[in-house]
């Protein structure tokens, strides 16, 4: 330890300051995506997904011979199982394993701004894997005019989707210690409630019992595929944005309640 | 600064901490001194608010940790035993990011952060990540990171661990410039490594505090016993089973 400086000490007032909510979770997204593209994990997994979907809607796209992104929209929410649990995994499970929970925990910072800002920078990522599927759009206007108010409302709810199941991830991560654990945790709840909407799903469990159409109505409640299906139709509906956002928001607020009890 | 009042803690059916009361003042150094697994990390934890308070009261800073964590937290710097940090960030964002959630920026943060790579002796590695640092950066690391938003309560659980003998003793003497205007609380099982920084020392055996005594004070009876220091130190351990009466009121006999 150099003995050469003298002790810059923070005035009075400012020892012992907290971060502002807004300026605590923005020193939390930045630390996770330093995280983040400092994995090859994160890199492997957007490099695999954005080569398996864009293969994917261009064996559709010259089978089919339209001029939209159908295929690619129908083709995500499969892709989705298995990226955002590969994204999520590592949230809280690195911590638990590297310890590093108890440094999240010992800072001046609220469990809610810990979790959103997880959460945020988790979000970026997924965002980037969608920007990294705009070739794609660009691809079909030099071929034509798409229907881009369609494709638009798309994208927002394959953000959607993806924030919701990322959420869902994420508490999971908190949850298993162990990233393979959460990891396929998340894979297997995320194709349960997806499938869950799946029409062929519906009628199958439907038919089990046609009295009490407990297909549709589990479909309705607790999948989220129909209110994705309606936004790839061009169709953005406010209760499918509050929905998405409400199941979110709930994933999250366990996430706080995990994080606070894993202390003890 | 620092207050502890009668804290128990157990883990399940085992008891770690059992009735533990001390207070450290500013500009004070108090030595946490036992052996492995009696108690004294888990004390840290309850110091840093990481974890709930079972039974009685810690106050730092004029906070209450369980009324008031995050104003604990902004006040403490905590550098725990096993030193968690995040192997995969460089070195000055890891400051950087340490700084930004005690609220600091701009100039403020860069002033600090110079700071503590100067005197952590961090230059060398700043641009490295934390993974391919060695042991001994990584503790200046931790040590760092817990020094950059100038906490006027120091928790340094085994804070030498790991580094080598002139590090020690260079680290020692920066504790020693540290102490004036702060609480410094820290640990170890080596009762030299104790007795060479502190002004204080608190023996803490199977989770209950057996010796709380001004180092003066011990050196004065061991000089009057013509013991050592150790000596008594290791009678205070092996009557800690009826050691009520060497606690505060120094019983050793």
């Amino acid at each position: 330890m150099d003995r050469a400086a003298a002790d810059p000490q923070l005035p009075a007032s400012v020892r012992g300051r907290k971060p502002r909510f807004v300026a605590g979770i923005r020193a939390v997204v930045q630390r996770e995506l330093g995280g983040w593209f400092d994995a090859p994990v994160a890199w492997i997994a957007l490099a695999l997904a954005l080569f398996a979907t864009s293969s994917w809607f261009l064996n559709e796209f010259f089978l089919a011979n339209r001029l939209d992104l159908a295929p690619f929209f129908d083709r995500l929410p499969w892709v989705y199982v298995l990226l955002v649990p590969a994204l999520a995994m590592r949230v809280w499970s690195e911590d638990l394993r590297a310890r590093t929970f108890e440094l999240w925990m010992t800072l001046p910072l609220t469990p809610l701004q810990v979790v959103l800002g997880k959460y945020v920078g988790a979000l970026v990522v997924l965002a980037a894997f969608l920007a990294g599927t705009l070739p794609i759009v660009a691809f079909l206007c030099t071929l034509g005019s798409p229907d881009l108010g369609r494709i638009a409302a798309g994208y927002a709810g394959a953000f959607l989707l993806g924030a919701q199941l990322l959420a869902l991830g994420q508490l999971l991560s908190a949850l298993f210690a162990d990233a393979l654990v959460a990891f396929l945790a998340s894979a297997v709840l995320s194709a349960v409630l997806l499938a869950a909407g799946e029409e062929r799903v519906v009628a199958v469990l439907d038919g089990l019992a046609p009295a009490l159409g407990g297909g549709r109505a589990l479909a309705d409640v607790l999948s989220p595929l129909p209110r994705y299906g309606a936004f790839v139709g061009g169709s953005v509906g406010l209760a499918a944005v509050l929905w998405f956002a409400a199941t979110a928001a709930a994933f999250l607020w366990a996430n706080v309640r995990v994080a606070e009890r894993a202390r003890s | 600064m620092i207050r502890v009042t009668d804290v128990t803690h157990d883990y399940g059916a085992e008891r770690a901490l059992d009735g533990v009361s001390f207070d450290v003042r500013a500009g004070e150094i108090a030595g946490f001194l036992g052996p492995n697994g009696a108690g004294k990390s888990t004390l840290f934890k309850l110091l840093s608010t990481y974890l709930p308070v079972q039974s009685g009261s810690i106050e730092l800073a004029g906070f209450d940790v369980v009324k008031a964590p995050l104003e604990v937290r902004a006040r403490i710097g905590y550098l725990p035993e096993h030193n968690p940090l995040f192997d995969g960030m460089r070195v000055d964002r890891f400051l950087a990011f340490v700084g930004a959630a005690h609220g600091l920026d701009g100039a403020e943060l860069a002033a600090r952060a110079e700071w503590v790579v100067e005197r952590c002796d961090l230059r060398s590695v700043l641009t490295k990540h934390v993974r391919e640092c060695s042991k001994g950066f990584r503790q200046r690391i931790g040590l760092a990171a817990a020094l950059i938003h100038d906490p006027p309560v120091l928790l340094l659980d085994e804070p030498t661990h790991g580094l080598d003998p002139l590090q020690v003793a260079s680290f020692r003497a920066f504790v020693r410039e540290l102490a004036p205007g702060r609480a410094i609380l820290f640990s170890s099982h080596v009762l030299a490594e104790v007795a060479a920084i502190s002004d204080r020392i608190l023996l803490l055996v199977r989770g209950r505090l057996v010796l709380d005594l001004p180092l003066a004070e011990l050196e004065a009876r061991a000089r009057a016993r013509r013991a050592t220091l150790e000596d008594l130190v290791l009678e205070a351990v092996r009557d800690s089973a009826a050691s009520d009466s060497l606690v505060r009121e120094g019983g050793v006999p």
